[in-house]
């Protein structure tokens, strides 16, 4: 069976002030992909992570998402960024809202939004209605829920989402509040939030107490069950070997090895990374 | 000289109660007011306005050209005695423009507003920088425009950090108002002179003056903490 493309990286370059990071990557990630990127540190696995949204702006080649190249900046990349969910290192919570704010402030805004455009839209209607004949009056755009159905479907849509990671108790606290394990998955859950195509993570678990490295990766493991599409940077070889079903080494800002998990870790290729996982495999 | 003293508070109270005075105190404490807050809202729009214009990511030629347009007007405003700007507003820029008022409140409440901004600008430039960039990443990676994402995250956040600050800003405003006189508006340093002159000393009115102003920074500075300690409180 043929699996639909997400995401298609051709030839992606980077480069900070004629510093090379990304010398032309190429990645295809397939619905359902579950796909690890390990690497030794500055060797621009971040860096092409953080170009899939561009929150960096590729300096070369294509980003195929949703039949739109991603590169090019023409493209209105707010739309395409909120079918792709990004979880960060440092968590990124938003510090001034609470938990449940946290989660429903994108959707609500941007629903809001496109509610209002079409009120615009409609406006103009209306004006030019009046000077067309009674058949030939243009018929207005169905604006949908009202703000207040917004706001109640979003909150109840977060509270379920809280449920799932058993923090539901939580909804009203502040990020200050609670552990960095718990505010890395109402980060996902955040994410999650605007129903993506494919969830980007960066070294979700790098800024965790030891202890609460698992609670993350639980999460995680169950949003790969349930073929959620998902690009992990990630220093967790436990979690690459046993959950991803593509591992990927980054070394010196090209792809030097693709391969299953089983595959890559039993029967590394490249005297680099068998190099680098010797060092982290002990 | 006690005698001498008890005679000037005499005085004072006399022009202060049965003179009338006391209107004037109440009209110059009004326009004082008046002055300094509607100045630091206006101050704070601007200046937020500005701070947004002057961290924004300068790729393109616009934000390029409106950051070297607001750094002049912050480097004019910051440059020149508020005392100055008054003067050319007053006796310069509403002759020019043909305007005739009756009192140089309109001017002044202007003037403040406009000097406060640049003020207000480099402050609230420090809180946004003073926000953790992953703020904005986080905003922006959701979808989020830029606008949104500074305006509902990043600046309510630099407020917070900046209170203080922003709560010195309007001490300074409050005290600086005693220039406004120059510019026929009654003031509460214009009302206690006008209270000197009637009672022919000026000795207690300009007393109670400092006392008067004492006990409104005071007030302002300790309506301040309390505010910081509320908004404090929301985090922890």
């Amino acid at each position: 069976m043929e699996k639909k493309l997400v995401l298609s990286v051709k030839n992606l370059k980077k480069t900070f002030n004629n510093l090379e990071v990304l010398k032309g990557v190429d990645l295809d990630v397939y619905e359902g992909d579950v796909v690890a990127i390990v690497g030794p540190s500055g060797c621009g696995k971040s860096t092409f992570l953080r170009c899939l949204n561009c929150l960096e702006d590729p300096t070369g080649g294509s980003i195929l998402f949703n039949g739109e190249d991603l590169a090019d900046m023409k493209v209105d990349i707010n739309v395409h960024r909120q079918k792709i969910g990004m979880v960060f290192q440092q968590f990124n919570l938003f510090n001034n809202l609470t938990v449940l704010q946290n989660i429903t402030l994108a959707p609500i805004t941007i629903a809001k939004k496109k509610r209002s455009k079409l009120k615009n839209k409609n406006f103009f209607i209306k004006i030019a209605n009046l000077f067309k004949g009674k058949d030939n009056k243009k018929p207005l755009y169905d604006l949908g829920k009202s703000i207040a159905q917004i706001k109640q479907e979003a909150e109840n849509k977060a509270m379920e989402l809280l449920k799932t990671i058993g923090l539901e108790d939580k909804a009203n606290s502040y990020p200050s509040q609670i552990s960095g394990g718990q505010k890395q998955r109402v980060a996902i859950v955040r994410a999650l939030a605007m129903e993506p195509d494919v969830m980007l993570f960066d070294e979700p678990t790098s800024a965790l107490d030891p202890e609460m490295v698992g609670e993350v990766l639980n999460v995680m493991t169950t949003l790969a069950k349930e073929g959620m599409t998902m690009i992990v940077v990630t220093h967790e070889m436990g979690f690459a070997k046993e959950v991803a079903n593509r591992v990927i080494f980054i070394d010196e800002g090209i792809i030097v090895e693709e391969a299953e998990p089983k595959e890559f870790f039993t029967n590394p290729k490249n005297p680099r990374l068998k190099d680098f996982l010797s060092k982290v495999l002990v | 000289m006690n005698n001498n003293y008890a005679l000037l508070w005499e005085k004072f109270i006399d022009a202060l109660i049965y003179k009338n005075g006391y209107k004037k105190v109440l009209e110059g404490l009004f326009n004082t007011a008046q002055i300094a807050v509607v100045g630091l809202l206006i101050g704070i729009v601007i200046g937020t306005f500005i701070a947004i214009i002057r961290v924004m990511p300068k790729y393109k030629v616009l934000p390029r050209i409106l950051d070297k347009i607001c750094g002049c007007y912050v480097e004019l405003f910051r440059g020149t005695p508020m005392m100055v700007q008054l003067l050319i507003g007053y006796n310069v820029l509403l002759p020019i423009l043909g305007i005739s008022v009756d009192s140089g409140l309109p001017v002044a409440i202007i003037v403040f507003g406009l000097n406060s901004g640049a003020y207000v600008s480099e402050i609230m430039r420090s809180g946004i920088n003073s926000v953790d960039h992953g703020q904005m990443e986080a905003g922006r990676a959701m979808g989020l425009t830029y606008a949104t994402t500074m305006l509902k995250i990043v600046i309510p956040q630099a407020v917070k950090n900046i209170l203080p600050t922003l709560g010195n800003e309007f001490i300074v405003l409050v005290k600086e108002t005693s220039i406004t006189g120059y510019v026929a508006t009654i003031d509460l340093t214009r009302a206690f002179t006008k209270l000197g002159s009637d009672s022919m000393s000026y000795v207690i009115p300009y007393l109670m003056l400092g006392v008067a102003y004492l006990v409104i920074v005071l007030l302002i500075s300790w309506g301040v903490r309390s505010l910081e300690k509320r908004l404090k409180k929301s985090e922890r």
